[in-house]
């Protein structure tokens, strides 16, 4: 077992941790990233698409500064969200992300007369080199920083656990390091919770391998406060099959340099959603697109998982294919481009919820635990937001170091978690296997906690993880119990994380008696802004959950409507 | 890239048709239903390979037949992918001795699945990154602006930034690393590999980067051992054309920075000069200069055969050929 | 059918033999070509990278001079046959690049419009000639002779330019061996890379890269192997000996230029293609030329 002791423990390499990483090193204070993946490599950052142009850079009128902030609020976030922190946060990108980035040397796509291309519209965004495709330079230039900066990476290694010192307060984090099977105990005297937007708890999940929400259980088993669990995005676009295809997305949003968008038609044909035309203020029109195509569902035009289309028919293929990456999954299919269209299903997308956060400390509600990016209840699926979170959690951390205690961690909550750990790679169970085990899991979910909820699928979804937790887990076959490189092993340590996160999401899901945005209750089919226009929070209450409620201030945006059908509410 | 009939002639094409090998074929050879034979080389089988009948699924990826595999026959296979959509760079392997990523290519109806050569194996088809990640970081892979930053958006334009915008494509993903036949001669040479190169010229080929940053980088690249085989570019999943728009503007550079690691390309340049055509006799005198003598037998033998013609390179006769290469050498076409 | 004809400086040079046989087979098959004689060197690997501007002048001139004969333009060396592609690609694409090389080539009265079909002898065997009027030329099938096809990399990649395909799809020379009388043999270098790019600096890669290939070729039954670069020939052939050594094993393994191997089969004497000149000696395969003194001949 290796023994590290640091300033700052992060966990999670993506924008937020990485950022906040830079951060936290430029003034002095020595960070340690524990990434599940490689920098740079994995996460949901990766995935970033383009860039919105926020506020009044790089010719936004007033009016499209104006549509930035709308979209934020409203679209993104069906108005879950702190308006006043969203202005901060918009004011800081405006003044400071492009200019770091670029001033670090991301290339932000230009024409050969040196114009940034953008795509035009009510809101418009650039993109790292090509869009489609910016998450990768842009996480590669975060990853060629922090070795620049000499910032020390774990990776391939997983957070197992967070370590508290006898009072609650966390100062460390138990891992586990897959490559070679090694512990290893970070001692710090802060941690920042940063393990994304994603969690991939369903068949289709547009989660990379290695997400199993771990950054919600940890935080929850160390006593943090959760925050709007039950809502979540879902793609609409992404390739029906094959399975591994599942994060393919047929991107609905504008492309660089043209004015179109892809559409989408049902099984007979018929176009049902094109972005520029039935959702042009939003910039990722995803949950529009969910309305859109729920009601072609309901109509039995189309399914959930599958039986509608999306592509770029009405395009000139070098509209799509000079900026774009959009035009991959074609011809790699040999399909004819872009006269084919692809079969497409939805995929559980980022969670809006998560762990809560006061945005003024970017502290959770566990003494040395701090929150940066997606896996905070705060903020929702933009690399901006998250970049945004990793400035402030720096600054924050900066400001109280000095009046941060240390204590020890107990030796015993160390060998707690050896032991824990050591028994699940011993597993001498005749069951499942781990990886059967976690795709059980995500089945269960898909089936009961899916697009459209239910009190009655949600509340048999929480008996059958009673089953799993009791009956499943336990008697797990994990077939080599080598210690190197062995996924069985990652995986059963996984799927117990699944089941916290799933059993949260269930509950929570149960409590918000609405529908709101992607959030489809059929029992509850309308926006309710009398009631729950408020954050739905999770305390955690001995060994359940209690529920608590906390209204969001309107001072810029507001709904203007007190009860309405969901599907008919544009956002 | 949309289909279209080639307008080359059909020699060059001859097999593809015949094999079902286009991407058209590849993905509509097998149907629902059928299987497919997979061997997987194993680690604890004393690198044999295991085998596997996996039921085929329409547009199934090798990533697909691996994830089956691991659901219901072996659990303990180790392998490596992250985002399933050729972006993270780590599913790397060798199908049918061919480097593809896992999942973007095509299953085939039999299948040998391989690690990446030229890495060292951690167990099953997982491989160490650190050699490549070691090389990478050597060439110290950021831009030191030689003028300040003022403000967003700086002056730059796309055709400035043409070769090091591909290079950006690249994903790290080292299937061009496993391909390289130089690189498998480990260290007989200092070849830094494609990957690495490609990733150096990122920031190398940046026009914002200062050139006595770049210079320090080139010292560490042994880029002319590079045989130009284009063998990187044939499995690269980006399509990067690493050989003309990374590696060649690297010795483009080098050579301007580091004329003392380019002396044969110079060389060559000055023979092209001074006769209009190669002769590969006068070329070796002016690379190795003595130190050819020390390969008299082999210049014997080759006497003999009329391989070389000492006359000929000594005694040098002006030629129409010659004439015009001085000239154009001299001073050549201005490129912008 | 008329070419215009490139032979390169290692036709002209180190593998001379190349330029006689290929001279002799062209009036057996019925192909006339006007040999270039003033075009230069196309620059081998190393001018495109340290010169681009003198890279695609030279070439382009190449191809301005194949054009002001109207005349396609057949070469025999994978490199030249690579560089004048590329050339002729960027000329097409780049009107300035054109703009600027046409300008720099009207001194000597050359323009160039971009319409020089470029086809290595290989392909002309398939596209000019055909595979019909190929079989009705044979005179001397090479029957028994088992034949490893070394294809050298530059007209095989890089895939998606050029019509070139993904390599291992390759099965040009096999073919045409077969069609000569030929047994191809399947082995593991077929388009691997022989190295020579970096051979004048650095004997040991290519000495190590091809040392593989010609033993696996050996393992495989081959009696000869042939191929359509002189710069792999050199390799192959001008290094073998220093390959026996590296390796410790004798080869002797007779490469032939492709050329040589259709005159074998055309009727055409060993001596009479220059095989004596190499530097493996080729006598076993004096057992496949043609007996008939009628059949061999004068050119």
């Amino acid at each position: 077992m290796r023994k590290i002791t640091t300033d700052v423990a992060v966990i999670g390499g993506g924008a937020a941790g990485c950022y906040a990483a830079l951060c936290l090193h430029n003034k002095g204070i020595k960070p340690l990233i524990i990434c599940k993946g490689l920098v740079g490599k994995s996460g949901a950052s990766l995935f970033a698409g383009n860039l919105v142009l926020s506020g009044r850079l790089l010719g936004n009128t007033e009016e499209q500064a104006k549509n930035t902030a709308e979209f934020l609020i409203k679209y993104h976030n069906q108005f879950l969200i702190d308006q006043q922190w969203a202005r901060r946060c918009g004011e800081w990108i405006e003044k400071n992300y492009y200019r770091e980035l670029e001033e670090a040397g991301l290339y932000f796509r230009r024409d050969d007369e040196g114009n940034i291309v953008t795509s035009p519209g009510k809101i418009r965004s650039i993109a790292a080199n090509v869009q489609g495709n910016s998450g990768v330079p842009f996480m590669d230039l975060r990853r060629k920083q922090i070795l620049r900066a000499g910032i020390e990476r774990l990776e391939e290694t997983t957070a197992t656990a967070l370590l508290c010192d006898e009072d609650g307060r966390v100062g460390g984090v138990f891992c586990l390091d897959i490559l070679n099977g090694e512990y290893v105990v970070v001692l710090a005297k802060a941690v920042i919770m940063a393990t994304g937007y994603s969690d991939r708890l369903h068949v289709r999940s547009t989660g990379t391998r290695e997400m199993s929400a771990d950054g919600i259980a940890l935080a929850w088993r160390a006593g943090a406060t959760l925050v709007n669990m039950e809502m979540q995005w879902w793609h609409t676009n992404d390739a029906a099959y094959p399975p591994s295809w599942q994060r393919i997305q047929i991107y609905p949003n504008p492309m660089l340099g043209s004015e179109k968008s892809a559409r989408m038609v049902n099984a007979q044909g018929e176009e049902f959603f094109n972005q520029q035309r039935d959702d042009p203020l939003a910039f990722g029109p995803y949950t529009v697109q969910l309305k859109a195509l729920a009601k072609q569902v309901h109509a039995g035009k189309a399914s959930y998982e599958g039986g509608y289309y999306a592509g770029f028919d009405h395009c000139d293929p070098k509209e799509v294919e000079t900026y774009t990456t959009y035009a991959k999954p074609f011809h790699q299919l040999g399909l004819n481009f872009p006269g084919d269209m692809l079969e497409t299903a939805v995929t559980s997308h980022y969670r809006q919820g998560g762990i809560d956060v006061d945005i003024a400390t970017m502290r959770s509600s566990v003494p040395g635990l701090y929150v940066a990016g997606g896996v905070g209840g705060h903020s929702n699926g933009l690399i901006a937001l998250a970049t945004y979170d990793g400035f402030s959690v720096a600054e924050s951390i900066a400001n109280n170091l000095d009046g941060i205690p240390s204590k020890d961690i107990p030796q015993q909550s160390i060998d707690r978690e050896v032991k824990r750990l050591s028994f699940l790679r011993e597993s001498g169970g005749n069951g499942l296997s781990p990886v059967q085990l976690k795709e059980k899991i995500r089945k269960m979910m898909w089936k009961k906690a899916g697009v459209e909820k239910n009190e009655s699928d949600l509340r048999s979804a929480l008996s059958d993880i009673e089953e799993i937790r009791n009956h499943v887990l336990p008697d797990v076959r994990i077939m080599n119990k080598t210690k190197s490189v062995n996924y069985e092993w990652l995986d059963a340590i996984d799927a117990v994380n699944m089941l916290d996160a799933c059993e949260l999401i269930v509950q929570s899901s149960l409590e918000r008696k609405e529908s709101r945005g992607p959030f489809f209750r059929q029992d509850f089919p309308l926006t309710d802004n009398n009631e729950w226009l408020c954050a739905n929070v999770l305390k955690k209450s001995g060994n359940g959950v209690r529920f608590e409620r906390r209204p969001y201030e309107l001072p810029f945006f507001q709904p203007g409507f007190a009860l309405r059908d969901n599907l008919e509410v544009p956002w | 890239m949309s289909i279209t009939p080639s307008p080359y002639g059909f020699a060059r094409y001859l097999g593809r048709d015949e094999n079902h090998d286009t991407l058209a074929a590849r993905n509509t050879r097998l149907s629902r239903g059928q299987v497919i034979a997979v061997e997987i080389k194993r680690s604890e089988q004393n690198g044999s390979f295991q085998r596997f009948h996996v039921p085929y699924e329409p547009r199934m990826r090798v990533l697909d037949a691996l994830n089956w595999i691991s659901e219901n026959e072996a659990p303990d296979l180790a392998y490596r992918w992250i985002c399933g959509s050729k972006m993270c760079g780590t599913c790397g392997v060798r199908m049918n001795g061919r480097e593809v990523l896992a999942c973007w290519e095509a299953v085939e109806p039999e299948m040998k699945i391989e690690p990446l050569r030229n890495l060292p194996v951690l167990r099953d088809l997982v491989v160490d990154r650190t050699p490549f990640e070691k090389k990478v970081a050597s060439f110290e892979p950021w831009i030191e602006r030689r003028k300040n930053y003022t403000e967003f958006p700086e002056a730059l334009t796309h055709k400035e930034m043409k070769d090091a915008a591909k290079a950006l494509d690249c994903i790290g993903c080292m299937c061009c690393y496993s391909a390289c036949p130089v690189i498998r001669l480990g260290a007989v040479t200092d070849f830094a590999g494609p990957a690495p190169l490609v990733q150096l010229g990122q920031t190398a080929l940046d026009p914002r980067n200062d050139p006595a940053k770049i210079k320090r980088s080139l010292t560490q690249t042994g880029i002319f051992n590079c045989v130009s085989c284009y063998k990187c570019e044939e499995v690269c999943p980006a399509h990067i054309p690493i050989v003309s728009q990374v590696i060649e503007p690297l010795k483009t550079k080098t050579a301007r920075l580091l004329p003392h690691l380019a002396k044969h390309s110079l060389a060559l340049r000055a023979v092209v000069a001074a006769r209009g055509r190669v002769d590969p006799t006068a070329l070796l005198l002016r690379v190795q200069g003595l130190r050819v003598l020390a390969k008299i037998p082999r210049a014997l033998r080759l006497l003999v055969r009329g391989k070389i013609d000492p006359i000929k390179t000594f005694i040098r006769v002006k030629t129409a050929a010659y004439a015009a290469a001085h000239r154009i050498l001299s001073k050549g076409p201005e490129l912008e | 059918m008329k070419f215009a004809y490139y032979p390169g400086c290692s036709a002209r040079s180190t593998c001379a033999e190349l330029n006689e046989a290929t001279h002799l087979v062209a009036r057996r098959l019925g192909l006339e070509l006007v040999q270039l004689d003033s075009a230069t060197c196309t620059g081998a690997r190393e001018l495109r990278a340290i010169d681009p501007a003198a890279f695609y002048a030279l070439n382009i001139r190449i191809l301005a001079l194949a054009e002001r004969e109207r005349l396609p333009l057949m070469t025999v060396c994978n490199t030249c046959t690579l560089n004048v592609l590329d050339a002729h690609a960027a000329f097409v694409n780049d009107p300035s690049l054109a703009k600027a090389v046409n300008e720099c080539l009207a001194p000597e009265g050359l323009h160039y419009s971009g319409r020089t079909r470029i086809s290595h002898f290989l392909w002309v065997l398939y596209e000019d000639i055909g595979e019909a009027r190929l079989r009705g030329l044979i005179v001397n099938p090479l029957s028994g002779m088992t034949v490893a096809a070394f294809y050298g990399c530059h007209i095989t990649r890089p895939p998606l330019r050029y019509g070139f395909v993904d390599s291992r799809n390759n099965i040009a020379l096999e073919r045409l061996a077969k069609i000569l009388g030929c047994q191809p043999i399947d082995y593991s270098g077929r388009t691997e890379c022989c190295g020579f790019h970096t051979a004048a600096h650095d004997e040991k890669v290519a000495i190590k890269l091809t040392g593989q290939h010609i033993a696996s070729a050996k393992m495989g039954g081959a009696k000869a192997m042939v191929t359509p670069c002189p710069l792999c020939h050199t390799v192959l052939d001008g290094f073998q000996r220093e390959i026996e050594k590296d390796m410790s094993e004798k080869l002797d393994m007779p490469i032939l230029h492709l050329p040589q191997l259709v005159g074998l089969a055309l009727g055409l004497s060993p001596e009479a293609l220059r095989i004596d000149r190499h530097m493996v000696p080729a006598h076993a395969l004096a057992d496949y030329a043609a007996r008939d003194p009628n059949l061999i001949g004068k050119p």
